[in-house]
């Protein structure tokens, strides 16, 4: 089967990872960021823009990114962004990833609309563990997904070119990876149907001999 | 003045991780496609966490080269690639992070002298919190740290090289105080002044004069 998804690929640990993963690894192929361009990003049915990226790096491609938008394609983008992506303005913000223990009925996220395909059937406690900023303008008649309680963008989804951009400061790709976080494949694997149509099982694994490797 | 290098892949915020200060001077090497980075006028190499591991395996050689000069090279990350000599990391999710407690294995240098263990254990009452996997390193006695597993966590190595490299299991560390004492009491706090603890210790060995 060829990789439906490609992952923007910043030489990150918990981006490998994630895309290396045995329940992951045939959907996924990691685009490397020097090595984007047009014709190669076109052969995915999406694109993932992960938590620790080279934003400057992308944004230099900003013209292949939205030809793939124009192609009629999604896009997700996780964590912090560039401004000049997708006309949306992010801005950092302390991260909170301790409320569950000290402040439970208080978490970093208020509002969540999960009549979203990607939220639709996920307790709340799968659709919010900590995020990286906030999101203070979104481009005009966005659609508004999650908030923070004081009204602050967390999540938004909308259409650009014919493609579909959506948007989240969660970081569900990277914190996968990292595994410090036990139920991310609820998130995740509800992103992936949404993005290509296929849906992930079993169980996140790590490969020993994906480790010490020589590229 | 120490003379470091930090080894950037632009990831936001790295700019405010590294702060030069009178004992350090960072400047932030910038990869690109092409990253061929020159050495010569650094005295530390640093790999925070979140690095570019594609672009580290490609300079490996020049690594090699600047710790074999006698250098000296904190590497904060997770490394998946083969760059970094005598020592690999690894993860595994096999264990449990509300098990995990590390203890002082081989401390020569004293660095966790003064240092408060279980803010390395615990952030805000959750375990498992700083680092991620561990080291599988060719050099036991070069193990600082390890977890209720006996894996080494941080390695001050001595021996792969002719310099000096300190290796965390990706446990991120960084200038966080900028140089300065601070009553900060949580565990990032914590993690800073252990930091300044390993730049007094390079800053001693290389017989540094602070101004």
């Amino acid at each position: 089967m060829n990789k439906k998804i490609g992952l923007l690929f910043n030489g990150v640990w918990s981006q490998y990872t994630f895309a290396k993963a045995p329940k992951y690894v045939n959907i996924f192929e990691l685009i490397y960021v020097y090595d984007i361009t047009p014709k190669y990003l076109s052969q995915f049915d999406a694109l993932i823009i992960p938590f620790q990226s080279n934003q400057k790096a992308i944004v230099e491609h900003k013209d292949a990114i939205l030809s793939f938008l124009a192609n009629g394609k999604k896009i997700f983008m996780e964590g912090d962004a560039a401004e000049e992506l997708f006309d949306a303005k992010w801005e950092d913000r302390p991260v909170n990833n301790y409320w569950w223990v000290t402040n439970p009925d208080n978490p970093p996220i208020a509002v969540t609309d999960y009549s979203h395909p990607v939220y639709n059937g996920l307790m709340p406690r799968h659709a919010c563990w900590h995020t990286h900023g906030v999101y203070t303008k979104v481009p005009q008649s966005a659609q508004i997904i999650q908030q923070t309680p004081n009204g602050e963008i967390i999540t938004w989804q909308h259409d650009i070119l014919g493609g579909t951009v959506l948007a989240t400061t969660l970081d569900p790709i990277v914190e996968h990876g990292i595994q410090q976080i036990t139920h991310l494949d609820n998130y995740t694997d509800k992103l992936i149907y949404w993005l290509c149509g296929v849906q992930p099982e079993g169980k996140f694994e790590f490969v020993l001999s994906d480790f010490g490797i020589t590229v | 003045m120490l003379k470091a290098a930090v080894i950037s892949n632009n990831i936001e915020g790295i700019e405010n991780m590294f702060i030069s200060n009178p004992k350090i001077n960072y400047t932030l090497l910038e990869i690109t496609a092409n990253f061929n980075p020159d050495f010569a006028d650094y005295d530390v190499l640093l790999v925070p966490n979140g690095s570019d591991n594609i672009a580290l395996f490609k300079i490996r050689d020049k690594i090699a080269q600047f710790l074999n000069e006698g250098k000296v090279m904190f590497c904060f990350d997770g490394w998946f690639t083969n760059w970094v000599p005598g020592n690999k990391w690894i993860i595994d999710n096999n264990h449990k992070t509300i098990d995990i407690r590390y203890h002082v294995v081989n401390d020569k240098y004293k660095l966790f002298e003064g240092i408060d263990l279980d803010k390395f254990n615990f952030s805000h009452g959750i375990s498992g919190w700083w680092a991620c996997g561990f080291i599988e390193t060719t050099q036991p006695e070069s193990v600082l740290l390890a977890d209720t597993w006996n894996r080494p966590i941080i390695i001050i190595d001595e021996h792969s090289t002719r310099g000096i490299m300190v290796l965390t299991a990706s446990g991120p560390m960084a200038d966080l105080l900028f140089g300065t004492n601070s009553e900060g009491q949580t565990s990032w706090d914590e993690i800073g002044r252990f930091y300044q603890k390993l730049v007094d210790f390079v800053v001693a060995r290389n017989k540094i004069v602070i101004l």
